[in-house]
């Protein structure tokens, strides 16, 4: 255990793709009352969350709203460490150019330290 | 987008525009300059052009993102839109005493912010 | 120290892969509701790489017909077993 470098920083992991469930809307809601509370927040997109990312989504077919107005909207609310799982990426045909905001990538042996270090996580 | 039930009606100009149980339109587009005017003056409050700036970066901020600002967020876009003399909490204090981003929502006609308790 | 609980069938959802993904060397892997469906061989073998360090609740076991049937190499805990790993780790992240 090293709690040096633990931080005090909330992190919700997004696990689930816009549109097909409500998962990815109640984790960034989690991470929004965080932030407008003054907490640190860092988001880690994870397997199908990673498609939360991906430029150019729209509405759905009956007007539902999507969340890509949100996610442009995290900077406001001072979210800005946006982490993204490489490997979730890659299974998906993604790069990092697919993506509709700036972010950092993160490696298969860096997930492990990120659960550990943070407390703490939300897993949507 | 009609979610919200009706509560009462507010007559504006020939036109009776429907607010949900907290004061909020019921119907987003039924927004106007007017209704403003009418909702502030209901609750005693006279639109300044000070007031009218803030309303303006939060229909912006409602289009952008579609979603009503928390506080935090708030002071933030009218930092970046009015400069950093207006990006204050205090500032927006003083135009909308108690919740700046609860009165500043319904006046400018956008929902209820949600993350903001 | 982490206790990562897992309520998904490694035969019909990749989640577990995730989080095996996240999982640091001590961190414990409770197998619950059709988690459980993991703890029988050849299933299993999906969790070689965290051996010594999983675990199933045997209720849902029970529920399920599998008690007879889990692989030796999962640690069996009731719901006192459960309540002890949560007070052994730091917090407990869910996977679903």
């Amino acid at each position: 255990m090293n709690n040096a470098d633990s931080t005090t920083a909330l992190l919700v992991v997004l696990r689930h793709a816009p549109h097909g469930s409500s998962w990815l809307r109640e984790g960034l809601d989690v991470a929004l009352v965080g932030a407008a509370f003054g907490q640190t927040v860092d988001l880690l997109f994870l397997g199908d969350g990673v498609q939360a990312l991906i430029k150019g989504q729209q509405q759905g077919p009956l007007g539902q709203k999507g969340t890509h107005p949100t996610l442009d909207m995290l900077a406001m609310y001072d979210i800005e460490t946006l982490l993204v799982d490489v490997e979730s990426l890659a299974q998906r045909g993604l790069t990092e150019a697919d993506l509709q905001l700036p972010v950092t990538l993160i490696t298969a042996s860096q997930l492990p330290h990120l659960f550990a270090q943070h407390t703490p996580v939300f897993n949507f | 987008m009609t979610t919200a039930m009706t509560a009462r009606c507010l007559l504006v100009e020939d036109r009776e525009i429907a607010l949900d149980p907290e004061g909020y339109l019921v119907n987003l587009s039924d927004w106007t300059p007017a209704v403003a005017e009418a909702l502030a003056s209901e609750e005693g409050r006279v639109l300044t052009l000070e007031h009218w700036e803030v309303i303006d970066v939060l229909r912006d901020f409602y289009t952008r993102f579609e979603m009503a600002p928390a506080m935090r967020p708030l002071v933030k876009a009218v930092g970046q839109a009015l400069g950093p003399e207006k990006g204050k909490s205090l500032h927006l204090m003083k135009l909308f005493p108690e919740s700046p981003a609860k009165v500043g929502a319904r006046l400018a006609g956008l929902p209820k912010p949600t993350n903001c308790l | 120290m982490q206790l990562h609980l897992l309520n998904r069938s490694v035969a019909s959802s990749h989640v577990y892969r995730d989080a095996l993904r996240a999982m640091s060397d001590d961190d414990y892997l409770l197998l619950i509701e059709d988690g459980v469906y993991g703890a029988v061989a050849p299933l299993v073998e999906h969790f070689s790489s965290i051996a010594g360090r999983l675990f199933a609740l045997r209720e849902d076991l029970e529920s399920r017909g599998l008690e007879g049937r889990c692989a030796e190499s999962v640690i069996v805990v009731d719901t006192e077993g459960f309540v002890q790993l949560t007070e052994e780790t730091e917090r407990t992240v869910s996977w679903f």
